[in-house]
């Protein structure tokens, strides 16, 4: 009897287990048609969520169209610690054997890899950056932003006129906020137009001009009112990188605003002192999880749990195992931050994916190279 | 043979399922409403499932191409054998132990490479790419430290011992031109050192001027702190520190770290404090600049063992001896390298009355 196996799709399959993908054809048949049935037959059954896939697996979804009944969806992730130290070691090599060139490529290659191994509804998220993208971005950076800061800062040491001196300082700061500015932009910008799912490329399409604004006011509030701006300027940066971010030709929405956030932020404050320090986890997740929650695509809504014990535990672990293996953790170190915000986080409702077209826009690589010098971590 | 998969058009967000049947020229599509596509190998990428755990992704088109998606890495392994001719375009599944083998070579040559580049490659990089720094950057970078360890306030410039002072400077440069100007200046301090700083200024304190007995003895500590200048030890630290974050960056694959050790180096540099390598060289050829100027090299050896003398009584924190490598051994090696090379000496200035010289602060302080 001469099967198709429904996994990996090598047709003439003779005996219960496929010898291409391993998988016992009966078994795997019943887990789609689990799925096919749908959260209804499930919370029948007592779960109210899509049953996990067997480890390292990846999904192949029933062939049914993805709107209609609403469920919670979740981002999972196949990379191994393994490739990544192997990796890594490969970098390490080439980028002392060419003298630091190969570091953009290195760091690509590392990216493709994540992205390649994240999956959403059965399907990977591919990066599309180059090293070239990368290398030219670090160029230009440095010329249109460090050199201008070293210049100031040269001329602030040096200047014996303390209005020379006071006004190289001013400038040097202010240019500091403008380029913290276009890095944190540029890089969502590239990073986004570089990100596709199922062949349709991600964008942003904010202006840069626009947020130059926000958030060199925003910091100056913030440093006016003693820091109690900064819940404020913290939503209106969120709400402006994801209203403007797109998948395809859907926008993303923002439902939230600041005044949710400025009594946490106030209790964040008054228990700095006493807990040394650690209140900052527990705002950082009370924070993360109301941007996440009023994030939207279309009707369906995002959804995050973390907690401040929880990226506590995360940044602990993350610091002593890079301490104690003088770095050499650091692919095991990505992994979990990698697996714990995914863990976290579903988007919840219809997805409508059918109507979406394909609306690429093009983004320099400038802001990123500035984003990773200055070491921004941005999430989402 | 067939294998399903999934294709995306690349407008669209559709999944499309879709039969592949591998031929040796290219791909044939059958989609589920019976229309076929051909997607020939030459114009097919492979954009993912090199690694174990990735699925298998073709793309055809430029920069938003079709999608043609597969969950079998086997698949990769019948392309080849089915269309020989394009295999090196494809990765190759079989070859996946090979890498791990290679992964593991680069793992042991890594640590190895580092080693080389760290004690050799980057010493060897930052004597080369000294030589092409401007005197007048290391001019200015040594105006800054001096104005700072040796406050014009503070200075000690009674204009005879400065001319005496100068005079042994000549004496040691005479042999030697160099596109330096040397500028000893002397600090009213009691700590018991001397420093030089890039471009030509030798900054030295009162308390060692005044320990020393003869002009021979300050001569010597004058003969190695000029060298530091000449070798151009400041300027090849700070490429070796900038070259050593880099390696740093290499190696964790991420720029962070190197910031972190830049600051650890901008803490060294500002102690003026140089390695092992290079205060042996400023030895050596402190002992040949003595030697050359005809100047006898028993002064400063007289002078380091009675320092190290002191120094037994009464340990202080950043002396000549600690801020300088291990005392007796160095006085040993000093003692060699003036046997090696003894000549006839010429007594250093014979005219001047070396007490008014050592204590030329005491005249600032109006003593």
């Amino acid at each position: 009897m001469a099967d198709t196996c429904p996994k990996c799709g090598r047709t003439e399959v003779d005996s219960d287990t496929c010898p291409g993908c391993g998988v016992t054809i009966a078994t795997y048949r019943a887990y789609l048609e689990k799925l096919r049935q749908g959260p209804r037959a499930a919370a029948q059954r007592g779960t109210t969520t899509v049953a996990a896939p067997p480890a390292g697996e990846p999904i192949v979804e029933p062939l049914r169209p993805a709107a209609a009944v609403p469920k919670s969806r979740e981002v999972f992730f196949f990379g191994g610690a393994g490739t990544l130290l192997g990796m890594q070691i490969v970098n390490a090599l080439l980028t002392m054997v060419t003298f630091g060139i190969y570091y953009f490529w290195g760091k690509v290659k590392v990216r493709k890899y994540l992205f390649s191994e994240t999956e959403f509804e059965g399907d990977r998220f591919e990066y599309h950056g180059t090293g070239k993208d990368l290398y030219v971005g670090a160029v230009k950076a440095t010329l249109i932003f460090f050199l201008p800061i070293v210049l100031l800062r040269v001329l602030q040491q040096s200047a014996r006129d303390p209005v020379v001196r006071g006004t190289a300082e001013l400038g040097g700061s202010l240019l500091g906020l403008v380029l913290v500015a276009v890095a944190i932009v540029g890089s969502r910008r590239y990073r986004l137009s570089r990100t596709s799912w199922r062949g349709i490329r991600f964008s942003f399409r904010g202006r840069t001009t626009d947020f130059i604004k926000l958030f060199v006011t925003g910091s100056i509030l913030s440093l006016l009112t003693l820091s109690f701006y900064t819940p404020v300027l913290m939503a209106r940066q969120y709400a402006f990188l994801t209203t403007h971010a797109y998948f395809g030709s859907a926008k993303f929405g923002f439902d939230g605003n600041a005044r949710a956030l400025l009594w946490p932020y106030v209790k964040f404050l008054l228990l700095l002192l006493p807990t040394l320090g650690l209140s900052t986890f527990w705002y950082l997740a009370t924070q993360q999880r109301y941007f996440w929650n009023h994030t939207t695509f279309g009707e369906a809504r995002f959804r995050s749990t973390v907690t401040g014990g929880g990226l506590l535990k995360l940044q602990l672990g993350n610091i002593i195992l890079l301490l104690i293996t003088l770095g050499f953790a650091w692919p095991w170190v990505t992994l979990r931050k990698i697996r714990y915000r995914l863990d976290h986080l579903r988007l919840d409702g219809p997805l409508d994916l059918a109507r979406i077209e394909q609306q690429a826009q093009d983004a320099p690589a400038t802001g990123e190279t500035v984003a990773s010098f200055l070491d921004l971590d941005l999430i989402g | 043979m067939d294998w399903r998969g999934a294709y995306f058009d690349g407008r669209t967000a559709i999944r499309h399922p879709v039969v592949i049947r591998t031929m040796r020229t290219g791909l044939e599509l059958t989609f589920e409403d019976g229309t076929t596509a051909w997607w020939p190998l030459a114009e097919t990428r492979l954009a993912q499932g090199r690694y174990a755990g990735e699925q298998v992704r073709l793309e055809r088109g430029g920069d938003l191409p079709a999608v043609l998606v597969l969950a079998d890495p086997a698949f990769l392994t019948e392309l080849h054998k089915a269309a020989p001719e394009w295999s090196g375009k494809f990765h190759d599944p079989g070859r996946r132990r090979l890498r791990v083998r290679l992964t593991v070579l680069a793992a042991i040559a890594v640590p190895v490479l580092a080693v080389a580049f760290y004690a050799w490659g980057i010493p060897a990089l930052a004597a080369v790419s000294a030589r092409v720094v401007p005197v007048t950057w290391e001019e200015a970078l040594g105006e800054q430290t001096a104005a700072n360890l040796a406050p014009p306030a503070r200075r000690c410039v009674p204009p005879a011992a400065q001319r005496a002072i100068d005079g042994i400077v000549s004496r040691l440069i005479l042999e030697r031109p160099s596109p330096y100007t040397f500028r000893v200046i002397v600090v009213d301090d009691r700590i018991v050192n001397a420093f030089a700083a890039p471009g030509g200024y030798v900054i030295v304190m009162r308390g060692l001027l005044e320990r020393t007995r003869s002009a021979e003895e300050l001569a010597g500590v004058l003969a190695h702190e000029l060298q530091h200048v000449l070798q151009r030890h400041s300027t090849r630290l700070i490429i070796q520190h900038a070259s050593t974050g880099l390696l740093i960056a290499a190696l964790a694959g991420d720029a962070t770290g190197a910031v972190a050790y830049g600051v650890q180096s901008a803490r060294v540099l500002a102690e003026l404090s140089y390695n092992r390598q290079f205060e042996d060289e400023a030895d050596a050829h402190g002992i040949a600049m003595l030697r050359d100027a005809r100047i006898d090299p028993r002064g400063t050896i007289d002078f380091f063992q009675r320092l190290l003398a002191d120094e037994q009584d009464q340990p202080r924190p950043l002396t000549y001896l600690s801020t300088h490598p291990a005392a007796r051994d160095r006085i040993e090696r000093l003692r060699t390298l003036a046997a090696a090379g003894a000549g006839p000496s010429r007594p250093l200035l014979p005219d001047v009355d070396w007490n008014a010289v050592r204590t030329m602060c005491a005249a600032r302080r109006g003593a």
